[in-house]
C-alpha cells in the first residue's frame, strides 16, 4: 500500500477532467468516494433496499440512493477496495486511491500485483456482472453423453482405425509387409531357441 | 450421487486397472524368479486398493452439492434487527402497513405490520460510529442522525433506498427537530454542542449554520419549532438559569436571546416539554412544583405547586412529562402526561396559563399519545391482574374513556415487563378510533396486538445477539430406550439375554403396530383436523438423531429453545437480575441418554465488572428450572472447568475456582468428592491475567484448594 501511495504522489500528469473530484471538507483530510451502480435490466428500486457499499471491509459503510448512485463519506486518504454488496447481484470490486490532496484514482483490483494500474472511470461506474450463483446446476441429459463415454470412445476410435488404416496404407507392398513383420517381432521378442527362421 | 461424469471417471479408472497387470508382467517377468501369475495377483490387489481410495475421494468431494430445488426443504432462516430504540408508524396512507424501527444494533428497518416480517433493513457499521441518535419521520422520508452527529441521512421508506446523506460538522449531537412553516415541513434543524444548522429536507443541503452564543458556559440541550418560522434553542447553565435563543428560519439571524432564572433545573430533555403555543413546562421534584414559561414572551417562570392541584410526587421517584406534536408544522397539543410515580400517570391540560387535571390514572404502567386525522387519543396501559394488562383509549382533550377500546395484553411470565408502548391509531368506518398497539418489553421482544387482544405477531429481538448455544439431543423414544437398555446392563447369562431380546422385540412390534394404526386413523380423518404442529410434549429423537434442540443464550439474559428442523421457538425464559455487562458460559451436564434422570444444562453468568457469578440450572428440553439447587457463589469466580467424571446420576462435575484459589464442585455429593480426591493430582488450572501479562498454573489438592506450580531452571514445573 505504501508503494501504491508513492506511485500516486509521483503521478504527475494532471487529471483535471470531470473524473477527478476534489472534496473540500471542513477537517481538511476526509474525502468522499462517489459512484453509481447499475444492474442492467432491473429497476433500481427493486434491488437498492438490500444493497450496501463497503470500503475496505466494513471499515466505512455507505448506502445506495434510490437512483443507484452512492457516496461514501468521511474517508481519509489512502488506498481502499470498494465493493457494492447485494445478496442477489454480483458486482466487481474496484480499488480507489485518494491522495492527501484529495485526488481520486480508480483502478482494477489486483492483489498480486498491487501497483498495477488499469484505470477505471471516476466517479465510479459499477455494473453488475450477473446474479450470484449459489447453487450447482442439476445434471441434465444430453446427446453428447453417449459419445463422451470412454467405453464408447474405446470402441469407436479403434473401429475407425481398423477400417480406415488399411485403406490409407498399401498392404500389398512386400517392403511394407517386411517392415510390419519386423516391427511385430521387436515388440514381442521370442527367445533364440524358439525362433524358427 | 452417481452423476454421468462420475460414471465416466469410474470407467476411466476401470480402464487403468485393466491395463495395469500388463505393465507389471512386461517389466518384471524377466527379472524376478517368482512365477508371473502370483505377481500379477499381488499387483492387481494393490491396484484395486488404490482404485477404491480414488473412488472414495471422488465421492467425498461431490457430496457437498446443493441444488436450487432443495432450498427451503432442510433449512430455515430468521432475520432480526435488535432492541428497538425509536419507532414510527407509517401513516402516509390509510392502508399503509409499515412501521419504521431504529435499533440499538445500528440497524434501520421497516417491518410489515400485518405479519411482522422484515421489508428491508440497513445495518450500519457496528460500534459508536454507526449509532443511531435520532429518527424523524415525515411523509415518505425518514431522517436519521448517525454516529453522535457525524452524519445526517434521509431514507425513502417506500423503496428502502437513501435520498441523501450529508456529513455534518464536528461536535457532539444534542437534539434535532423538523422545522415547519405555514403548514408544510421543508427543513430539519440539528443542534450540536456549539452550532446549530438547518438543512433542506429535499436534498440535505445546508440552509444556514450558526455558532451558538456562549457555548462554553451554556449547555444547549433542545431545539424546538412550533411551525411559525422560528427555531427555539434552549440551553441551561446548571442550577443557574435557562438561556433561550430564537433564530429566524429564513437566514439564521438571532431574533432574541434571553436568560431566565431557574436554579432548580439541571437537565431540560429529562424534566421539560413544550406544549401548546410555545409554553415550556418543567416539573421539579425538589420544590414539588410545575414551572411554566412562555417561550414567546420569556418573562419569568411561573411556579404552580403540585399541592394546589391536589397532587404529590412519590418519594424517590423522578417525575417526567410526555407531550405530543402530531404535525411539526403546527403547535403541539395543550394536553400532556405527568408521571408522578412508577404506576401513576396524570393527564393535564394547560389552559390560559392554568393547569387543569383532566384524568388521574392510577394504577398505570405506560401512557402514550396517538393521532389519526384530526383526532388525538391517549392510550394508557394499566395492570389488570398478575398476568395481564389492559390498554384503554381516552380522548386527549377531555380525558373521557372511549367506549369499546379495551385491549387485553397478556404478560408472558417467561418474558420481561412491558417497557414502551407505541400506538397506531386509525379511523374506522363509523368515524370512531380504532387502534393497534406495539408493546416493547424488557427482554427486547416486540409484540403487535390488535383489538381486543389478539396477538398479530411477536418478534424476539433478543435473538439478534446470541452469545452462546448448545445443540442438545432430544429424548429417546420408548423403543430406542429399550434398545439402549440392552447395552447398558452387565451380561447376566445366556437365557436372560435371550429373554431380554425377545421382550424388547415384542415391545417394538407393539409400538410399530400402534404407529401404523395411528397413521391409518389419521388418514381417515379429514385433513384439517389432523394436527401436525410440533409441540414440546411429544418431542423425541428421530431415526438418525438429526433433529436437536438448540439452546441459545442471548446477551439480554433470555434463553431460547429452538427446534433445529423448523426453527420454531419451543420455549423461552427471561432471567432476571442479569447484569448488563455479563459473560455467559453454557455447559451440558447431563444429556438425554440417561433416563430416568432429566437432562441438565448449567449456565454460568458472570458479571465482568465485579467477577461475581450465578449459576442457573435448567432442563434444556422444557426450559424449566431444575430441581437441583446450585451452590451459592459469594466470591468472584476466576475460572470454571467441566470434568468428564460423572456423578452417580450421570451428571458431569463442574469445578469453579474463586479468587481465593479455592475450588468448589457442583454437584458436590460424596461420590464426586471421593472421585476428585482420587484424581486431584492430575487436574490442573491455568489462569491468565491479561492486564498484567501473567500466566500461572495450579494443581488441585485433595482438600479442594489449589497450589501454584513453580517454574524450575530446566523449564519444568514443580508442584509440591
Amino acid at each position: 500500500m505504501q508503494a501504491a501511495l508513492v506511485l500516486v504522489s509521483c503521478f504527475t500528469d494532471i487529471e483535471t477532467g470531470p473524473g477527478a473530484v476534489v472534496s473540500t471538507q471542513p477537517n481538511g483530510d476526509r474525502f468522499k468516494i462517489e459512484g453509481r451502480a447499475i444492474v442492467p435490466g432491473v429497476k433500481t428500486q427493486d434491488w437498492v433496499s438490500t444493497a450496501r457499499v463497503l470500503v475496505e471491509g466494513e471499515e466505512y459503510v455507505g448506502f445506495l440512493r434510490t437512483d443507484g448512485s452512492f457516496a461514501v463519506n468521511d474517508i481519509p486518504s489512502g488506498s481502499y477496495v470498494l465493493e457494492v454488496v447485494t445478496p442477489t447481484y454480483r458486482f466487481e470490486p474496484v480499488r480507489v486511491d485518494i491522495t492527501s490532496k484529495g485526488k481520486m484514482r480508480a483502478r482494477l483490483v489486483n492483489y498480486i500485483k498491487t501497483s498495477e494500474v488499469i484505470r477505471q472511470p471516476y466517479p465510479l461506474q459499477i455494473r453488475a456482472s450477473g446474479p450470484h450463483s449459489y447453487f450447482m446446476k442439476r445434471e441434465t441429459w444430453g446427446w453428447t453423453d453417449f459419445l463422451m463415454n470412454p467405453m464408447v470412445m474405446m470402441m469407436v476410435l479403434p473401429l475407425l482405425i481398423i477400417v480406415l488404416l488399411p485403406k490409407v496404407v498399401n498392404t500389398n507392398d512386400p517392403e511394407m509387409r517386411k517392415a510390419a513383420r519386423l516391427h511385430l517381432i521387436s515388440l514381442n521378442p521370442i527367445p533364440y531357441q524358439l525362433c524358427f527362421h | 450421487m452417481n452423476t454421468a461424469k462420475q460414471r465416466q471417471c469410474f470407467a476411466l479408472l476401470d480402464l487403468l486397472v485393466a491395463t495395469l497387470p500388463f505393465y507389471e508382467t512386461n517389466r518384471e517377468s524377466d527379472n524376478f524368479r517368482l512365477p508371473p501369475p502370483v505377481k500379477q495377483v499381488k499387483a492387481a490387489a494393490m491396484a484395486k486398493l488404490i482404485l477404491l481410495l480414488l473412488k472414495l475421494c471422488i465421492l467425498f468431494f461431490v457430496v457437498h452439492a446443493v441444488f436450487e430445488d432443495q432450498v427451503g426443504k432442510f433449512d430455515w432462516r430468521q432475520q432480526y434487527v435488535g432492541k428497538v430504540r425509536f419507532s414510527h408508524f407509517d401513516t402516509q396512507m390509510q392502508s399503509s402497513k409499515k412501521v419504521l424501527v431504529a435499533t440499538e444494533s445500528n440497524v434501520f428497518a421497516a417491518l410489515n405490520t400485518r405479519t411482522g416480517e422484515l421489508l428491508w433493513r440497513h445495518a450500519d457499521k457496528t460500534g459508536p460510529e454507526g449509532n443511531i441518535d435520532a429518527l424523524l419521520h415525515h411523509a415518505q422520508d425518514a431522517v436519521l442522525v448517525v454516529g453522535n452527529g457525524r452524519m445526517l441521512r434521509s431514507w425513502d421508506v417506500n423503496i428502502g433506498g437513501m435520498n441523501w446523506e450529508i456529513l455534518l460538522d464536528s461536535g457532539s449531537f444534542r437534539s434535532t427537530c423538523l422545522v415547519g412553516q405555514q403548514g408544510t415541513v421543508k427543513h430539519v434543524a440539528v443542534l450540536k454542542k456549539t452550532v446549530i444548522s438547518v438543512h433542506y429536507l429535499s436534498n440535505g443541503h445546508q440552509k444556514w449554520i450558526e455558532n451558538l452564543p456562549e457555548s462554553e458556559i451554556v449547555d444547549y440541550q433542545t431545539v424546538y419549532s412550533g411551525g411559525n418560522g422560528q427555531v427555539f434553542v434552549l440551553g441551561i447553565v446548571p442550577h443557574s438559569h435557562i438561556t433561550i435563543v430564537v433564530y429566524s428560519m429564513e437566514d439564521g439571524e438571532i431574533i432574541k436571546q434571553v436568560s431566565v432564572e431557574a436554579p432548580w433545573l439541571s437537565n431540560i430533555p429529562v424534566s421539560c416539554v413544550v406544549v401548546d403555543q410555545g409554553m415550556l413546562i418543567c416539573v421539579d421534584s425538589t420544590t414539588m412544583s410545575i414551572n411554566t414559561l412562555n417561550l414567546h414572551q420569556q418573562l419569568q417562570m411561573t411556579q404552580i405547586p403540585l399541592q394546589s392541584l391536589g397532587l404529590e410526587v412519590d418519594p424517590d421517584f423522578h417525575p417526567s412529562l410526555v407531550s405530543h406534536q402530531p404535525n411539526p408544522a403546527q403547535k403541539p397539543l395543550s394536553e400532556f402526561f405527568l408521571q408522578l410515580g412508577p404506576e401513576r400517570f396524570l393527564l393535564l391540560q394547560l389552559n390560559n396559563g392554568q393547569i387543569v387535571t383532566l384524568r388521574d390514572f392510577k394504577p398505570a404502567l405506560l401512557a402514550s399519545f396517538a393521532t389519526t386525522g384530526e383526532k388525538t387519543v391517549a392510550a394508557v396501559m394499566s395492570p389488570k391482574n398478575k398476568t395481564a394488562c389492559s390498554i384503554n383509549l381516552f380522548s386527549a382533550d377531555t380525558g373521557r374513556r372511549l367506549l369499546d377500546t379495551t385491549l387485553i395484553f397478556t404478560v408472558d411470565p417467561n418474558g420481561g415487563k412491558p417497557e414502551r408502548l407505541h400506538v397506531q391509531a386509525f379511523l374506522k368506518k363509523d368515524d370512531s378510533v380504532g387502534y393497534r398497539v406495539m408493546v416493547q418489553t424488557e427482554d427486547h421482544a416486540v409484540t403487535f396486538i390488535q383489538q381486543p387482544g389478539r396477538v398479530m405477531w411477536t418478534r424476539e429481538e433478543a435473538l439478534s445477539d446470541v452469545v452462546t448455544m448448545e445443540m442438545v439431543d432430544l429424548p429417546l423414544t420408548g423403543t430406542q430406550a429399550e434398545l439402549e437398555g440392552e447395552f447398558g446392563k452387565k451380561a447376566d447369562g445366556l437365557m436372560s439375554m435371550v429373554l431380554k431380546r425377545l421382550s424388547s422385540q415384542l415391545i417394538m412390534l407393539q409400538a410399530w403396530i400402534a404407529h401404523l394404526w395411528k397413521l391409518f386413523y389419521d388418514a381417515r380423518k379429514p385433513r384439517n383436523q389432523v394436527k401436525n404442529d410440533i409441540s414440546i410434549e411429544n418431542l423425541s429423537r428421530d431415526e438418525f438423531n438429526l433433529q436437536k434442540m438448540m439452546v441459545m443464550v442471548t446477551s439480554s439474559g433470555k434463553l431460547f429453545g429452538i427446534d433445529s428442523k423448523t426453527g420454531g421457538i419451543l420455549w423461552k425464559r427471561y432471567l432476571d437480575n442479569v447484569p448488563s455487562n455479563a459473560a455467559f458460559k453454557l455447559m451440558v451436564q447431563r444429556t438425554t441418554a440417561h433416563f430416568p434422570h432429566p437432562p441438565q444444562c448449567t449456565l454460568l453468568i458472570k458479571d465482568k465488572d465485579t467477577g461475581l457469578a450465578t449459576l442457573h440450572v435448567f432442563n434444556p428440553i422444557f426450559g424449566r428450572r431444575s430441581q437441583v439447587t446450585p451452590p451459592a457463589l459469594p466470591q468472584p469466580i476466576l475460572q470454571s472447568l467441566m470434568l468428564p467424571f460423572m456423578d452417580q446420576d450421570y451428571a458431569k462435575v463442574l469445578l469453579l475456582v474463586d479468587d481465593q484459589y479455592k475450588v468448589s464442585a457442583f454437584p458436590s455429593t460424596k461420590n464426586v468428592l471421593q472421585q476428585l480426591q482420587e484424581t486431584a493430582s492430575s487436574i490442573f488450572f491455568f489462569l491468565v491475567d491479561s492486564s498484567q501479562g501473567r500466566l500461572s498454573g495450579y494443581r488441585l489438592r485433595t482438600d479442594l484448594s489449589t497450589e501454584q506450580g513453580r517454574v524450575m531452571g530446566d523449564r519444568s514445573v514443580l508442584y509440591k
